[in-house]
Order: C-alpha cells, then structure tokens, then sequence
C-alpha cells in the first residue's frame, strides 16, 4: 500500500460517516417538521376550542344579561347582553377563520351566527323594547319560544365544540403515532447507520491493518536478509585465505580477519580505532624505511594500489614478514571514499622457496658453465704446457721467444676468460655504471668454444659508449642465459645475433617513454610453438627436455624487472621464416631506489 | 694454436703428423692416407671425437685411436672405441708416453 492508498482510505473513513450521519439527520429533520406540522394543527384546533368556549360564554352572558333585566326591568342588567355583542361577532369570526384554516366548512359557523341573530332578532330585542311598554316577562309561549331558539343555539355551539374536541383528540393520537414512528425510524437508521460504518470502517482498517502487517513482514524480511548477508560476507572475510584490514577513510582500524590478526598481531579489540600505522608497521626490506601508509596512497592514487616490492610487515612483537599486499578504496553510493581494504599474505615462505629457486638456477648456470670452463681455460692450459715441454729443448733464441710469445697469448685468454667468470658471480652491493659492449663481450667469449663447435655465426651489433646503471653480475647471468637459449635453438649451423643500441620511442614499455637501451638476442632456430611461448616465462618451464631447468627465463624477467625494465619475446615456427628474438628494454636510470 | 703446438711435439719425437681442423676434413685424410695412429681431439667443430672415431673403426678397426679431451668423464661407449683415452691435463710426456705405447701394441 502506498501513501496514496493510504490518503485515499482514512478519506473515505472521515468523509463515510459524515455522509450517514447527515442522512440521518435529513431523516430526522423530515420526521420533525411532520411532527411540527401535526402540532400546529393541533394548535388550530385548540383555537377553535377556546373559540367556541368564548363563544358559548359570551351567549351565556347574553341570555344571563337579558333574564336579569326581564326580572328587574332595570336596564343595568342589560350591561352583559350589550357587552357581549361585539366580542361574540369577534369570536366567531375567529372561529370561522379556524374552520376555514382548518379545511372544514364554516356553515356551522355561520348557522351559530344565524341562530343567535335570531334568537336575539325575534326574542331578546323584542323583549328589551316591550319591557318599559309593560310586556309580560313571564309571558309562558314567548318564554318557550326563546328557549327553544336558545337551546338550538347551544346545541350548534355544542356541536361545533364537539367536532374540534374530536379533531383534537385524533391530531394527538396522530403525533403521538408520529413521534413513535420517528423513534423506530431514528433507532434503525441510527443502528443501521452504526453496523455500517463500524464494518466499513473495519474493513478499510483491516485493509491497512493488512498492509502494515506486509510492509512489516517485508522490512523483517530484509533486515533477516540484510543480517544474513552481512554476517556471510563476515564469515567470508574471516575464513578467506588471506589478511583483510577494514580502515575508515581517516586511516583508522575497523575490522582484522584472523588471518590478518595473526600476522600483525593484533587482536580485533586491540586494535579497533588505532591508527593503520601502528596495527600495520611495514619497511621496506632493504633500506629499512617506512612504506607509504596504504590508505594515504590510495586516496591519493584515487584507485587500487599494490604495495611496493620487497615490503617487510614488523609485528606486533617485533619479528618480520615479507608481504605482498594491495588496497582498495571503499565506496559509498554517492562514490565518495568511505574507506579502505588491504589484502595482504605472508609471502616469507614463498620469498625462501623463490630464494632457493635463484640460488638452484645460479647453480644451473655454473653447470652449464663448467664444460665452458673446462674448453676456455683447460684449453689454452694445456698449449701452455706444451710450450713449456718444447721451451725445455729449445735452443734456438728466436723459436724460444715466439713459443714464450705463444704461451703469453694463451696465459692472456685465460685471464680474460677468468675474468668473465669472476664477473658471472660477484655481487655488486649497490647499481654501477655498466659498459654494455664490455659487459657483451666478456659474455660472448664464455661461449667462443660452443659457437665454433655448433658451427654458429655470431653476429655481434654494439653502439659505442652505450651504458645502463644495474647490477653486471646480474645482467651477465640474463645475456648467458639468453646466448646460451639462442646457440640451443641455433645448433648446428644456425645465426645467433645480439644487438644493442639506444631505445627509441617505438620500444617504450607499458609506462610510457623512458630514456633507456634496448638490448636483444635473436637466433634462426626452429622457433617456439604459440603453446610454449604463452608459458615460456613460468618457473620449471623448459623446451629443452632434460636438458634445460625451465628456470633461465624466469630468473631473467625478474632481474629485468628488478632493473625497472622490461623482457619480451617473439618466436615464429614458419617454414622459411623461424626463429626467436628476445628484447631487453633496461631504463638508464637504473633500478627504482626503493631497489637499491 | 693447441693443435699447432702439439702437432710441433710430436714432430720433435721424430712422427710425421698430418692435421685436421674438423672431423670431416680428418676422415677424409684418415680415408686418403696411409695412417698408423689417431689422436683425436673430443671437442671439435661439425663432429665430435666420439662421432669420428665410431666412423674410423668402420672403415679401417685396426689403426689405433688417442682421444683428447677436457672433459672428465667421457661416457663409455665414446671411450670403448678408442684404445687410450687421456685428458688434456696431463701434459706432454704423458701424451708421447702413452702414442709410444700404441705402436708397441
């Protein structure tokens, strides 16, 4: 039900009654004015009563007077005869009024006139004018005959008196008839009246009544549902794999799942409504300096942020973890920042294992590159000593000069080899400047025997001075680990290119132009299928069979990265067009500081 | 310049000696001449030193093989086919040593 629904009933319940009650009251105000009516005919017929009781009066002071005057013969008697005259014509014109009013016929009235004009005609005037002349009053006939006249003349009184009595009687029985009736009426209508408003108005609160009882089965409802929602998503954050920090937008603690309380911690209570900084203490691992407050980054960066690599989380008490995190604004329906989440695991074990993993490559690395050892510096070894056998007989100065100059070149590619491989291994602490074409060629001549035994051209393009800020022993493994994929792909008998030059704007990576150098390592071997390419650079993936640790690539893109660049490859398996080609983009500036 | 060196010693002990940069141009002059020894070097452009001595014995099984290498280890069925095997360490006496004694065989 709807506000207007709701308008539109308590309308009908206010406006309903006041309908039945004013049909009532027509009713009633019908019945009074019927009632009303009925007493004014009773009123007139109490006129005509009074009337006609005056009247009889009147005659009776008429007759009164007249005796008394034949009995004395002093005309003061007469007094109530001439008084009586005026107020008897009056009367009964007044009378006759009342019969007209009343729908009767006024002859009886006018017979009462007639009868008394008569009497007073032919008995009283002519007695009232005989007495001084000396008429008999006791005169018997004439007496009689007066008598008669009078009595006819009360009789018609009498009568008139009679038939408004009787009117009077029935007009009463009449109203009384009415009023009963009104009272059936009024008690009806009232009762009637009543039932109906008191279903109808049952009925529209029952409808209302019914539509509270739904809207608040409704909002039960929801709010079960809303509960049962809030506290899946509860458990959802508690039980998830991972630890959950809840902020509001000022950076304060709301909620930690257990996972995130064990890592930090802190217990929920503890640290409800203390600043993030606190709960979550993180530095980076090698500089050891705070990290950007999370919440502060991402209201900053107005999105979702990953934490910066190599984040260490210091607990509560005092021990460390690395971390690998992210946050994410909190939104309201008006999409105004109403909080933040982090998403953060414990990656030491992983950190340990990936560790291992470089550690077992780095290995790998030194396997592959002992055979090389072995050619480069056994090799020229083993000449030295033959030269030294030869010098031992020698006698001629000029033959023993040119074996010495012989076992010097050797001694020399030696070092040189020597060199290469110190340079392989040692771990520079901070980014230096890196020669590119050195760094190159003390990588190439580890594989000068290889090339030559798989029969494999080299075709080496360096830009002079061309220089990069990075770790070289590092930068080393990645160039072997790409020669020695390209010489695999290229054997026998195949193309090995390395090139190195400036970037251009064309070689820019996903962060937009950065001034930096390109390096790449391509061979004319057989190519890579689209299947292996897709998963080339995962750890343990490998083409090579037995042969390979899958782990060269890997470890390549993560020193890349860890350089701030970036690594990619390109492979074609076409029949007259194969080979692979992998470019190094490394920015000059070197590794981001946080690295350092 | 190992090669050249060697081939010096072993002139010096009195040995005509014939080289070959690859195992190709080897077994043609293997093929071509009359040979009474083989040292042959392990790693080698093209073929290795196992490849040329298994094609040496099909063709002429008598004459004796020296095989060089830096490698420990050789697997065996590559030592198998020659008489001697050595390493490259082991210096010249040890080389003009062990020749002498193939054609004392």
């Amino acid at each position: 039900m709807n506000l207007s629904q709701f308008n539109r009933i308590l309308a009908q319940t206010l406006l309903l009654p006041v309908l039945a009650l004013a049909f009532v009251s027509s009713i009633l105000v019908w019945q009074v004015r019927s009632a009303q009516r009925t007493v004014t005919t009773i009123q007139v017929s109490d006129q005509g009563i009074a009337a006609a009781t005056r009247a009889e009066k009147l005659i009776v002071d008429e007759e009164s007077g007249l005796r008394g005057y034949q009995l004395t013969g002093d005309r003061q008697f007469l007094q109530p005869y001439h008084d009586a005259a005026a107020p008897l014509a009056e009367t009964l014109t007044l009378l006759r009024r009342t019969l007209i009013a009343q729908n009767e016929s006024p002859r009886r009235v006018d017979a009462i006139t007639e009868a008394e004009k008569s009497w007073r005609i032919s008995f009283a005037e002519p007695m009232i004018a005989g007495i001084p002349s000396g008429w008999d009053t006791r005169n018997v006939p004439l007496n009689l005959a007066g008598k008669r006249q009078m009595d006819e003349l009360r009789q018609r009184v009498a009568d008139v008196l009679d038939r408004e009595s009787d009117m009077r009687g029935r007009e009463i029985v009449n109203w009384r008839k009415q009023v009963d009736h009104t009272i059936v009426v009024l008690v009806f209508l009232v009762l009637a009246v009543g039932v109906f408003i008191s279903v109808f108005t049952v009925s529209r609160l029952r409808r209302v009544s019914e539509a509270y009882q739904g809207t608040l089965d409704g909002l039960r409802r929801h709010a079960q549902a809303t509960f049962e929602s809030e506290e899946r998503l509860r458990t959802t954050l508690t039980s998830i794999g991972d630890a959950v920090i809840v902020c509001d937008v000022e950076g304060r603690v709301e909620m930690l799942n257990t996972v995130a309380q064990e890592l930090t911690g802190w217990k929920q209570a503890e640290a409800f409504r203390k600043p993030l900084e606190e709960v979550f203490h993180i530095v980076n691992e090698s500089t050891r300096d705070r990290v950007e407050n999370p919440v502060a980054k991402v209201r900053r960066l107005k999105g979702v942020v990953g934490l910066a690599n190599h984040t260490v989380l210091i607990r509560r008490d005092g021990s460390e973890i690395n971390i690998n995190d992210s946050g994410a604004p909190i939104r309201d329906r008006t999409s105004a920042l109403s909080g933040v989440v982090l998403v953060f695991r414990d990656i030491t074990q992983e950190r340990q294992a990936q560790n291992a993993l470089l550690a077992s490559e780095k290995l790998a690395v030194a396997g592959r590159l002992a055979a090389t050892i072995a050619h480069e510096i056994h090799n020229p070894l083993d000449s030295v000593a033959n030269l030294l056998y030869l010098l031992k007989e020698e006698t001629d100065p000029v033959t023993s000069d040119h074996f010495l100059h012989l076992a010097q070149q050797e001694l020399d590619r030696i070092g040189q080899v020597s060199r290469a491989m110190l340079g392989l291994y040692r771990e520079a602490k901070s980014p230096v400047e890196v020669n590119v074409r050195e760094m190159i060629d003390s990588v190439l001549v580890l594989f000068d025997r290889q090339f030559k035994d798989a029969e494999i051209k080299v075709k080496c393009s360096v830009v002079e001075n061309l220089e990069v800020r990075g770790f070289p022993a590092e930068l080393r493994q990645v160039l072997t680990n790409l020669i020695a994929n390209a010489t695999d792909a290229a054997t026998p008998g195949g193309t090995v290119a390395i090139e190195a030059r400036r970037a251009t704007p064309a070689d820019a990576g996903p962060s937009g132009p950065r001034t930096g150098i390109v390096i790449q390592v391509s061979d004319n071997g057989g190519g890579i299928e689209p299947l292996a390419l897709e998963r080339i650079f995962e750890p343990f993936f490998t083409t090579k069979g037995e042969g390979g640790t899958g782990l060269g690539l890997w470890v390549s893109r993560g020193i890349i990265e860890k350089h701030g660049g970036t690594i990619t490859i390109t492979s074609n398996v076409g029949r007259d067009d194969h080979g692979t080609s992998v470019t190094i983009f490394l920015p000059v500036t070197g590794p981001p500081p946080a690295q350092a | 310049m190992g090669l050249q060196v060697r081939k010096l010693i072993l002139e010096r002990s009195g040995y005509t000696v014939l080289t070959a940069l690859d195992g190709a141009t080897g077994l043609t002059m293997f093929n071509d001449h009359s040979i009474d020894a083989v040292v042959l070097d392990y790693s080698m452009p093209g073929m290795h030193g196992g490849e040329v001595a298994a094609k040496m014995r099909e063709s002429k099984p008598h004459v004796p093989i020296l095989l060089l290498s830096a490698y420990m280890g050789l697997p065996a069925e590559i030592t198998r086919l020659v008489n001697v095997y050595m390493t490259k360490g082991e210096g010249a006496p040890a080389l003009l040593q062990k020749l002498k004694g193939l054609f004392e065989e």
